[in-house]
């Protein structure tokens, strides 16, 4: 059965594997302790692999270099971006963003850019780390 | 087999056995690559009459691939287009032949090709479902996408009162604030 | 055996398809006697998503990520045809460097979805050590992937007109070494599919769909080729840079001399096409033209020319899975489109089960149907009927069969 499986088969149990052991080799017994002390400084949490140059994580936004032009929000897919009448600045809102990076293409000053943040979990769409102004 | 005919050879094919029944015929030729090889896309239009004779006649030439029948809503008449596809596993000489025939709204009804072409159940039943057209003489006309608890008379790709505006919830108030 | 006492009583148990157990949005309801099957019933539409009618209202750039997300694992197929279907329609030129780029993407995609395959019909056979083997190889596609364009699955590279990002000088040895790597492995993975017994055992004279069926049920992809129909967007038809390449249809004779329909041939067909890909990826790499990625990078005036631009267009493409084809109509004074029509490649590929499903064991129902390579987007509910006994089986107890069966085979 599988005689030509048997080869790798054997390889692989002196082989190292290849998953990266993020957060912590093992699952801790009190999650919110384990957060808790390493808070404190007092455990380490193992780095996630570093991403490539080029991906697409949280969007960067410099607000000195944007005019306020909207072009933006027509091409967003998601409807995330939403204009601040006032200032002229513009809002958005991580919960929906599909990070597909076609505003960045489209503005004329260049104000956005991705950058590579990608642990971006949250409970509320309106917490402050969800939404970028 | 004999040899393929040309684009022009084609539509002049059909001219021939239908005469004024063709509303209008137009061959579109674009290249690619660096070669510059081209492809021919042929756009006939013609009159519900001859819609089966017409599917007849193309299968008496080469059996055709049926790739899908799309369906738009022009106001008082709904348009079907059969995208067909003829000389396929010859290397590069594959010519796409679309078929458009119109129908009017207040009688939506068009006759069934598979007893030619079987395998044009699924893209007919959608049709049914989707634009309120009667496919006469179709083997099994079950919905195919639709839940079987929507509601009999809407059709959600046409356009006028008949389809889905009132079953929209706008979301957009609520997610921004 | 247990589901036997269940056909003998006369209620139902319907376990919808979805369901926290099975893998697949894929339900079974049948009724057999003792294990053969009459006849099979089709139906679709668990995951219908309404996308067609909110492409609708979205103007051609946003349709591109929506159109990327109608599939999973063919997320460069269903954009690629509708970029060229706008093209099509507004006469959009696509600079030469473009269309090569084009090709490297959908060629590694290609490839990711064999190996993905690859390793769930292992799975529905119960070897699982080569789906453990199949989806290493597919992690290095993968890592590839996110290299160039910043994501594993969802790639948003293409954009009307063109590419958004280049194959700089200093990537090419990275695309060198994973195109090394499957080089190696490849003939490893070939032995096992094609040499071992298990394999043979379980897929030769099962599922068979006869050319004639094919032929005229529209069947596409290697559903089809395997069948010995020559049918392959990529050959047929020139369109992004295929026609500069020496590609030809990929039937199982060319490995075994013959055309059976089968199972086997299904296996071998994905095999050479994974080959195929390979040696295309080398070739468009190493003749990449210079030139622009993009023929208006404005997208601005880009969305304006096309507002002014009445007229229809389709674009056809070749997916992992077989023929995709969009249709779009422009009417002049609006940027959406007025009509939008997609055709996914599984819809064509589900009338063959009928005839391939028919006079077959229950337990042959996982490997049969996963050998046409469903798109899990593109569900569906098989109802296959036999006589007047009628019952439903899930998933999960069918794998459990298939998996028996391999078992009572070995020994």
């Amino acid at each position: 059965m599988g005689f030509s499986m048997l080869g790798p088969v054997f390889k692989q149990m002196f082989k190292k594997p290849w998953t990266n052991k993020f957060p912590a080799k093992y699952q801790p017994n009190n999650t919110t302790k384990y957060l808790a002390d390493v808070a404190a400084g007092k455990a380490k949490i193992n780095p996630p692999v570093p991403t490539p140059e080029g991906f697409r994580g949280k969007i960067q936004y410099d607000k000195e270099k944007c005019i306020g032009c909207k072009l933006c929000m027509k091409v967003c897919p998601c409807g995330a971006i939403e204009f601040k009448e006032k200032e002229k600045k513009i809002k958005i809102y991580l919960a929906r963003c599909c990070f597909c990076s076609q505003c960045n293409d489209v503005c004329p000053t260049k104000c956005l850019s991705m950058g590579d943040e990608f642990l971006l979990a949250g409970a509320d769409p309106y917490e402050k780390d969800l939404v970028v102004e | 087999m004999s040899k393929n005919k040309t684009p022009e050879e084609i539509v002049k094919y059909f001219k021939e056995e239908f005469k004024t029944k063709i509303k209008s015929a137009e061959i579109k030729k674009r290249t690619t690559g660096s070669k510059k090889k081209e492809f021919v896309n042929i756009w006939i239009r013609i009159d519900k009459s001859i819609f089966k004779p017409f599917v007849k006649h193309l299968c008496d030439l080469t059996f055709p691939h049926l790739a899908v029948v799309s369906g738009t809503d022009l106001g008082k008449t709904i348009e079907l287009n059969y995208h067909f596809s003829i000389y396929f596993g010859q290397n590069l000489k594959e010519i796409s032949l679309n078929m458009g025939v119109e129908i009017p709204k207040s009688k939506p009804e068009i006759e069934t090709v598979c007893d030619l072409i079987p395998g044009a159940l699924i893209t007919e039943r959608e049709k049914q479902e989707m634009l309120g057209v009667k496919v006469i003489g179709i083997p099994d006309s079950r919905r195919l996408f639709l839940p079987d608890d929507f509601p009999d008379d809407v059709y959600p790709w046409r356009k006028d009162e008949k389809g889905l505006e009132k079953y929209i919830k706008n979301l957009h108030q609520g997610a921004k604030k | 055996m247990a589901e036997k006492q269940t056909t003998k009583t006369t209620y139902q148990i319907p376990i919808g398809p979805i369901h926290p157990a099975l893998k697949e949005p894929v339900m079974f309801e049948f009724e057999i006697d003792g294990e053969r099957i009459i006849d099979v019933d089709v139906q679709l539409g668990h995951v219908h998503r309404a996308i067609e009618w909110t492409g609708m209202r979205r103007n051609p750039i946003q349709i591109i990520y929506l159109a990327e997300r109608i599939c999973g694992i063919c997320s460069f197929v269903h954009p690629f045809a509708f970029v060229r279907a706008v093209e099509n329609a507004c006469d959009i030129e696509v600079p030469e460097r473009a269309n090569y780029l084009r090709v490297v993407h959908g060629e590694l995609e290609r490839i990711a979805s064999h190996m993905l395959w690859a390793g769930v019909a292992a799975h529905e056979i119960g070897f699982d050590s080569v789906l453990y083997l199949t989806w290493e190889m597919r992690e290095k596609v993968l890592d590839l992937t996110e290299i160039l364009t910043g994501n594993r699955v969802t790639k948003a590279i293409l954009t009307i007109g063109g590419i958004r990002r280049d194959i700089t000088e200093d990537l090419k040895p990275k695309i060198a070494e994973t195109m090394k790597y499957l080089k190696d492995n490849y003939k490893h993975l070939a032995h096992v599919y094609l040499d071992d017994k298990t394999f043979k055992l379980r897929s030769q004279n099962c599922g068979i769909l006869t050319y004639e069926d094919a032929l005229k049920l529209c069947a596409v992809g290697p559903t089809t080729r395997a069948s010995g129909v020559k049918k392959d967007v990529r050959v047929d038809q020139p369109y992004a840079a295929y026609s500069d390449f020496d590609m030809d249809y990929m039937t199982p004779d060319k490995l075994t001399g013959e055309v059976n329909g089968d199972v086997y041939d299904r296996i071998i067909t994905r095999l050479l096409e994974v080959k195929q890909s390979i040696e295309l990826i080398e070739q468009a790499v190493d003749q990449l033209p210079a030139g622009d990625l993009v023929s208006e990078p404005k997208i601005p005036k880009l969305l304006n020319y096309i507002k002014k631009t009445a007229g229809e267009g389709i674009g056809r493409d070749e997916a992992p899975r077989g023929e995709v084809i969009h249709y779009v109509k422009f009417d002049g004074e609006h940027e959406e489109p007025y009509t939008w029509k997609v055709r996914a490649s599984t819809y064509n590929n589900i009338l063959p089960w009928i005839p391939m499903l028919k006079g077959e064991q229950i337990a042959d129902i996982p490997i049969v149907a996963a050998s046409t390579d469903p798109c899990m987007s593109c569900t569906n509910r098989v109802t296959v009927i036999d006589q007047n006994k009628r019952y439903m089986l899930d998933k999960e107890q069918l794998h459990k069969l298939s998996v028996q069966k391999t078992r009572r085979l070995m020994k």
